[in-house]
C-alpha cells in the first residue's frame, strides 16, 4: 500500500496554479485535514473551478453512498424481527413439555432400565448400593483405591488429568494451569506405592510353576500362560490363551482367545474371550463374553454365571443363578438358583437339576428331557417378529425415550454450557461436522483398540470407547439443538439453548420415526444424524484444544467526530 | 427509522446490564434493524447478514458489562458489528487480502471532475447498492463503516487493521472501485464477496 500523497500543493513554486489531488480533496471533504491545510485547500477551491467541481462531486458521492446504504430496500427478516418476542412466548409451554417429558423419562429409565439391570448385575455378583458405586467402586476391573494406585492407573490418571488441563486451559490462567499440573505430579509422586502391589510378567510363554507363590496381584501379558502355582492376589491376563491349573485366591480378569480353568479361583472370574472352559472350581461368580462357554461336568461355580455367548453348556455345578444371552444353550448339570435365558434354543438334559424358576425367551420352546428335575416348569416366551411400528407401545416408548434424551441433554447443557454452545454452533455448518463425523465414527474405536494393544493405554482406550459411546448418544441432542436454533433463532442463554434443544429434538424424533421404518433409508438417515452430531461435538472439542483465534470486539468507545455525511442512527 | 432517545437507550442499557430481559428486548428491538442493515451492506448474502446479526447480539449480551456508559452506545455497537463482519470476511477470504495488497500498489488515475460529477448525478441508489455488491470485501467494508455507520478514521483503521494514515487511501481506492463498477467495468480486484 502506498503512502498518501502530500495532501496540499495548491500552488507551484513558479506561481502557476496546479490542481488539488483527489486524496487531498477527499480528506478535506471528510474534514480530516488540519486547520492550516484546510484553509489552503479552501482558498485554492475559491480560485479553481475544476477543483471546486471535484470537491462537490466527492461530497455528492458521499451523500449518494449514505443514501444508498440507508434506504430500506428489503424487509427485515422475520427471524430477526420476531426473535425476542418469539423466544419469550414459546417458553411457557416448552418448559412444561420439557419438565413433563423429563419426569416421565426419569421414571421410565429407572423402572425399565436401571432397576432391572441393577438386579441382574447384583445376581452376577456386582453388589452395590447405588449404580454409581456399582460402576466405579465395585465394578469388575477396579479393586478399590488401594490397588488402583498401581503404576498403570497412575499413568492413566495423569494422562486424563493432563488432557483435562489442556481442554480447560482457557479457563485457567497460565500460571494456575502450571501450578495445577505440578501439584498433581507432586501428589502422584507423594502417594506411597503399595509395596509389591502387582507383579508384572511379560513374554511369549509365561508360567507360574507349581511350587511358586505370588504374594501380590499378578499382571501377565503374553501369547500363552500357565498357572500351576498360587497367586494370592488377583490375576490379570491379556494374551492368547491361559490355563489355570493352580490356585488364584483373588479374582481372575482375562482378555484373550481361550481360557481353561482346571484349578481353583477363590474370587470372581471376569473374561472376554473366545472360549471359556471351567473344569475346576470358581468359588464366587463368573461373568463372561465369548463364543463358547462351557462349565464342564467336573466344574463348579459357587456363585452365579452371567454369559453372553453363541453356545453355552452347563454340565457341572452352578451354585446360584444363570443369566445368559446365548444362541444355543444346553443344561445338563445342576443349577442352584433360577435361570433367565434369552436365545435361539434351550435344551435341558435328563441329568439336569434346577432349583429356581426358569424363564426362557426364544424361537421355540425349550426341550426338556424326562429325567430332568426342575423346581418349576419352563416359562417360555416366544420372540415376536411383528413390526414394532404397528404396536402402540412402541410409540409410547418413543415418547419416553425422547423425554429421557431431552433430560440428558438438559443435564449436559447445564454442566457444560459453553461447550454445548460451541457444539451447536459447529453443527450449524452441517457439511464440516458431517465430514468429520464420518472420520470420527470409525476412527475413534480404531484408535482406542490401538491404545489397548499398548497395555499402558488400556485405561485410556477404555475411557475413549466410553467417551465415544457417550458422544454418539449425544449426537442427536446436538442435532436437535441445531434444528431448534434454526427455527427459533440463536441465543446465548443456556436455558434458551436447552429450550431450543428440546423443541428441535422432538421435531427430529417426529420426522425420523416414520423414516426409520424405511429400512435402508432409515438406517442412512440415522447414520447421518449421528455423524452430524458427532462431528459437531468433535469440532467443539477440537476448538477447545486450539488457541482461540477470533477476537471479541469490545474495545472502548471512541469519541464521536463530526463528518460531512453523517451516519445512521438506529431505529 | 425512528431514533431512540439517548436517555432511553442509556436507561435500557443499564437495566439490561442488571439482567432485565425486557430492557434487553427493548435494545434488541431498537438496534437490531440497523445492525441487520449494516451487516446486509457489508456481507455478501442476506443469510450471512441474518446470522451475523444474531451473533453480534449474542456477543453484545455477553459483553454488555464492558460498555462504557459515558460514551455513545450506538457507536460502540457499530464497532462490535464492524469487527464481527470484518472477522467473517477475513476468515473466508484470506486470499482476497493478498489480492487487495496487489491492488493497493496500482496508482490511481486522477478523475475528470466534470465526468465524475455527471456519473454521480446519473446513478441511483439502487445502482450504487448493486455496484457495492460487486466490490471486493475490504473496499466495501470500508465504505459501509464510513458512510453507513459514520465511524471515524481511527475506528476504521482499528477495525481493518491498517494505520490511520492509510484509511483515506483505502476509502479513495474503494470509491474508484465503486465508480468502475458503476460504469460497468471490471472491479480493480476481482473476487468480491458477492
Amino acid at each position: 500500500m502506498s503512502e498518501p500523497a502530500n495532501p496540499v500543493t495548491p500552488e507551484s513554486p513558479g506561481g502557476t496554479m496546479d490542481h488539488l489531488d483527489e486524496m487531498t480533496c477527499l480528506l478535506y471533504a471528510e474534514r480530516q485535514l488540519d486547520r492550516a491545510r484546510a484553509q489552503a485547500v479552501s482558498a485554492h477551491a475559491q480560485e479553481c473551478a475544476a477543483c471546486r467541481t471535484l470537491l462537490r462531486a466527492l461530497e455528492r458521492e458521499s451523500r449518494l453512498l449514505t443514501r444508498a446504504m440507508l434506504e430500506e430496500d428489503e424487509p427485515l427478516p422475520s427471524r430477526i424481527a420476531a426473535l425476542h418476542e418469539q423466544a419469550r412466548k414459546s417458553f411457557g409451554w416448552i418448559w412444561g413439555l420439557v419438565f413433563g417429558l423429563a419426569a416421565s423419562g426419569v421414571y421410565a429409565l429407572y423402572t425399565q432400565l436401571v432397576e432391572p439391570w441393577q438386579a441382574r448385575l447384583e445376581q452376577a455378583g456386582f453388589g452395590g448400593t447405588s449404580l454409581l458405586s456399582l460402576m466405579i467402586f465395585q465394578g469388575a476391573f477396579w479393586k478399590g483405591w488401594q490397588s488402583m494406585l498401581t503404576l498403570l492407573e497412575v499413568l492413566a490418571m495423569l494422562t486424563v488429568a493432563g488432557s483435562a488441563v489442556i481442554v480447560f486451559r482457557r479457563r485457567l490462567r497460565r500460571g494456575s494451569a502450571l501450578a495445577l499440573v505440578l501439584a498433581g505430579l507432586c501428589a502422584a509422586l507423594a502417594i506411597p506405592a503399595p509395596a509389591s502391589a502387582t507383579e508384572f510378567r511379560k513374554g511369549d510363554t509365561l508360567e507360574v510353576t507349581k511350587d511358586e507363590v505370588i504374594k501380590s496381584d499378578l499382571f501377565m501379558t503374553g501369547a500363552r500362560a500357565r498357572i500351576d502355582g498360587t497367586v494370592e492376589g488377583d490375576l490379570f491376563f491379556f494374551g492368547q490363551s491361559i490355563d489355570i491349573n493352580g490356585h488364584i485366591k483373588g479374582d481372575a480378569i482375562i482378555f484373550g482367545q481361550s481360557v481353561r480353568i482346571s484349578g481353583q479361583v477363590d474370587g470372581n472370574v471376569r473374561s472376554a474371550t473366545n472360549n471359556v472352559t471351567i473344569t475346576g472350581q470358581v468359588t464366587r461368580n463368573v461373568l463372561t463374553f465369548g463364543e463358547v462357554v462351557n462349565l464342564d461336568s467336573a466344574g463348579k461355580v459357587g456363585g452365579s454365571l452371567t454369559a453372553f455367548a453363541a453356545g453355552l453348556g452347563v454340565d457341572g455345578h452352578l451354585g446360584r443363578d444363570l443369566l445368559a444371552f446365548s444362541g444355543n444353550t444346553i443344561i445338563s448339570g445342576d443349577v442352584g438358583g433360577g435361570i433367565q435365558l434369552r436365545g435361539d434354543s434351550m435344551s435341558i438334559g435328563s441329568t439336569a437339576q434346577v432349583g429356581g424358576p426358569i424363564k426362557f425367551e426364544g424361537e421355540k420352546p425349550a426341550t426338556v428331557a424326562s429325567g430332568a428335575k426342575l423346581a418349576s416348569p419352563v416359562e417360555f416366551t416366544k420372540h415376536v417378529h411383528e413390526s414394532r411400528y404397528k404396536e402402540g407401545h412402541y410409540y409410547v416408548w418413543r415418547v419416553i425415550w425422547t423425554a429421557a434424551f431431552v433430560l440428558l441433554g438438559m443435564v449436559l447443557f447445564l454442566l457444560l454450557p459453553r461447550f454445548a454452545a460451541d457444539a451447536v454452533s459447529a453443527g450449524e455448518r452441517v457439511g464440516a461436522p458431517l465430514g468429520l463425523g464420518l472420520l470420527v465414527l470409525p476412527g475413534v474405536p480404531i484408535a482406542a483398540v490401538i491404545a489397548c494393544i499398548t497395555v499402558v493405554g488400556i485405561p485410556l482406550g477404555l475411557m475413549t470407547i466410553g467417551l465415544w459411546l457417550l458422544v454418539m448418544n449425544c449426537a442427536e441432542i446436538v442435532v436437535g439443538a441445531v434444528i431448534g436454533s434454526w427455527i427459533m433463532g440463536k441465543t446465548s442463554d443456556t436455558w434458551g439453548l436447552i429450550g431450543r434443544m428440546a423443541v428441535g429434538f422432538v421435531i427430529v424424533r417426529v420426522i425420523y420415526t416414520p423414516i426409520e421404518q424405511i429400512h435402508v433409508i432409515g438406517w442412512l438417515v440415522g447414520l447421518g444424524i449421528v455423524m452430524w452430531g458427532t462431528g459437531a461435538i468433535a469440532i467443539a472439542l477440537y476448538g477447545r484444544l486450539q488457541p482461540k483465534m477470533a477476537t471479541i470486539p469490545v474495545a472502548g468507545p471512541m469519541p464521536p467526530i463530526a463528518t460531512p455525511v453523517g451516519g445512521v442512527q438506529p431505529a | 427509522m425512528s431514533v431512540p432517545g439517548m436517555t432511553e437507550t442509556t436507561d435500557a442499557v443499564a437495566r439490561a446490564r442488571a439482567g432485565d430481559n425486557d430492557a434487553w428486548g427493548q435494545l434488541y428491538k431498537d438496534f437490531a434493524p440497523a445492525i441487520f442493515r449494516f451487516c446486509r451492506r457489508a456481507l455478501p448474502t442476506r443469510e450471512d447478514a441474518e446470522d451475523a446479526t444474531m451473533d453480534i447480539f449474542i456477543k453484545l449480551q455477553k459483553n454488555l458489562s464492558q460498555y462504557d456508559e459515558t460514551r455513545s452506545f450506538s457507536a460502540w455497537l457499530y464497532r462490535v458489528a464492524a469487527n464481527h463482519c470484518w472477522d467473517i470476511l477475513r476468515r473466508r477470504k484470506i486470499r482476497q487480502d493478498k489480492e487487495t495488497e496487489d491492488v493497493d500498489e496500482v496508482p490511481l488515475e486522477h478523475p475528470d471532475p466534470n465526468q465524475l460529477d455527471r456519473l454521480i448525478e446519473q446513478k441511483t441508489s439502487e445502482e450504487v447498492r448493486s455496484a457495492l455488491g460487486k466490490m471486493n470485501a475490504r473496499a466495501r467494508m470500508a465504505l459501509v463503516m464510513r458512510y453507513y455507520s459514520d465511524m471515524s478514521y481511527d475506528e476504521i483503521a482499528d477495525a481493518l487493521g491498517v494505520r490511520r494514515a492509510f484509511v483515506g487511501v483505502v476509502l479513495l481506492r474503494a470509491r474508484h472501485e465503486l465508480r468502475q463498477a458503476l460504469e460497468g467495468k471490471t472491479a480493480l480486484a476481482a473476487g468480491g464477496t458477492s
